[in-house]
């Protein structure tokens, strides 16, 4: 079964991916910093013990939704896990106590005593709340009648951090803008969106210029406004930065120097022998750049964004079945982007 | 022992922060101390974002020792245990610590009214209400925006909903 990044969704040229987060807490436990090994042990297996009544659901059942020991995994294949996007960084920092559930296709997971009881996620390819949210709408609702939220009707669904209060909703797009970020705009950009309740931010490393020009658009609200009219919002300004970049990009690709930095970029991804992880994200954003401006032919943007997973340095670790030495991960990742990028130009 | 940031002059700043809960320790020179916003003299302007929510809790504690007394009886969290961790214990703290907790969650939503999905265990009632809160939002926005086609359809929503709602 194809994984979500192995697909391109609608919009597919600036939108890699949207995903919803809900943040939920079970009524009879306090949350997880107060719990004991054996409490969360508990939660866990009350949480799985969900899985029956999803997998009922005919239109869940197709997922494949099963429980994923995250203790019994290696380090590797937990932090690739990290890398496909499916957990965050925070939940394998300690192994015990914790459960996932997570669908075939890797599209949607449940955390199990990350932050909050339960973090379910849903995330499809391209701009796509229609299919996203409906799904992660049922989840919650199957798992809310078997296990019985914390919820106030003053402050919505009760959660560990304040900030999650409300709907406990994150929804978010993930966008990539190498002409907006070309074009100097992209703090500017930062600042109005922050003033509509949303914020941008690099999804790969710190600072004003992301790995891979790769961002973030969510929501930082919460409390005081509902799930679709949180995502209405964030519909609204991601088609707007949408037009952006592409009207932006139109214009630098009329430069020489941005069309030889992406045939250059392309050269070397396609030729090179060692590649390090920050010399791919560099280079892989300019061609994806020409690819999806058709300056680059008969590459698929779905190959770029899987390879942009499969590169990582985890994912490459898994690929092998073994720990490897910096040189050795470099070779293979080379020798990884040689292959996808010429078997499918040819 | 030597700076953690440069590596180069004898640490003598102590930095701990806690942020969400988690507790980070460096040793820091003055030199790095001070060009990461840990001056002394600046230490009240700091600009680390990260530190935000920390101070949104503390801020706003007026007298902080008198605070200890009152714990939760569910998870034994006392305000300050969640002014120091930025943790909130258990979902009946926020009963018991309301009046202590709503200036910090007015600060960071700007509102302290939930709208939106409902959990299974309210009330239909209540479910209908907040339905309803919802859609008038929704409408006096696209009141505002000229949508009136996607006015009209909201008004007859709501017609129908209060109607269902009192019958």
């Amino acid at each position: 079964m194809d994984r979500w990044y192995q697909k391109t969704g609608p919009q597919g040229d600036v939108v890699i991916s949207t995903r919803i987060r809900f943040a939920r807490n079970l009524n009879d436990f306090p949350f997880p910093c107060k719990l004991n090994p054996n409490k969360k042990t508990e939660v866990v297996n009350l949480v799985n013990g969900a899985l029956g009544a999803l997998n009922k659901d005919e239109k869940i059942r197709g997922l494949g939704l099963r429980f994923i020991d995250v203790g019994e995994l290696s380090k590797s294949e937990r932090i690739s896990l990290v890398e496909r996007h499916l957990i965050s960084p925070k939940f394998i920092e300690k192994t015990g106590g914790r459960g996932l559930i997570s669908s075939q296709d890797e599209t949607v997971s449940v955390m199990i005593n990350e932050e909050d009881h339960i973090r379910l996620q849903v995330i499809k390819e391209g701009l796509n709340f229609d299919e996203s949210y409906p799904l992660a709408d049922l989840i919650d609702d199957i798992l809310d009648k078997k296990l019985s939220f914390a919820f106030d009707e003053k402050l919505g669904y009760l959660t560990q951090c304040p900030t999650n209060l409300g709907t406990g909703m994150r929804a978010s797009v993930m966008l990539h803008l190498p002409a907006l970020r070309e074009s100097g705009k992209m703090a500017q950009i930062a600042s109005s969106i922050s003033k509509l309740g949303l914020v941008i931010r690099g999804l790969y490393g710190e600072g004003s210029e992301p790995k891979a020009d790769l961002y973030q658009l969510s929501n930082q609200v919460t409390l005081g406004f509902s799930e679709k009219a949180s995502i209405k919002n964030l519909e609204d300004i991601a088609m707007q930065l949408i037009m952006q970049e592409r009207s932006a990009r139109s214009e630098i690709v009329k430069h020489i120097e941005i069309v030889d930095l992406i045939h250059r970029s392309y050269g070397v991804l396609a030729n090179a022998r060692l590649v390090s992880e920050s010399e791919f994200m560099k280079l892989i954003s300019n061609v994806r750049l020409g690819v999806a401006t058709g300056e680059i032919k008969n590459i698929p943007l779905d190959l770029i964004d899987s390879l942009i997973i499969n590169v990582q340095p985890a994912m490459l670790e898994i690929r092998e079945g073994k720990n490897l030495s910096a040189t050795h991960r470099e070779q293979l990742r080379a020798d990884l982007i040689r292959q996808s990028l010429t078997t499918k130009n040819s | 022992m030597l700076c953690q940031s440069c590596g180069e002059n004898m640490a003598n700043t102590h930095i701990k922060r806690v942020i969400n809960g988690e507790v980070k320790e460096y040793m820091l020179c003055e030199e790095c101390a001070k060009k990461m916003g840990y001056g002394k003299l600046w230490s009240d302007f700091s600009l680390d974002f990260d530190n935000f929510l920390g101070s949104f809790f503390t801020e706003n504690i007026p007298h902080r020792l008198s605070y200890d007394t009152l714990r939760c009886k569910n998870c034994g969290s006392s305000f300050e245990d969640i002014s120091n961790t930025g943790k909130v214990g258990c979902a009946k703290c926020y009963t018991v610590f309301y009046d202590q907790l709503v200036p910090s969650i007015k600060r960071i939503h700007g509102n302290t009214k939930h709208v939106g999905k409902m959990a299974a265990n309210v009330g239909k009632e209540k479910k209908v209400e907040n339905e309803l809160q919802d859609l008038n939002i929704q409408l006096k926005k696209a009141i505002e925006k000229q949508e009136f086609e996607k006015a009209a359809e909201l008004r007859d929503r709501i017609k129908e909903l209060s109607k269902g709602a009192e019958s």
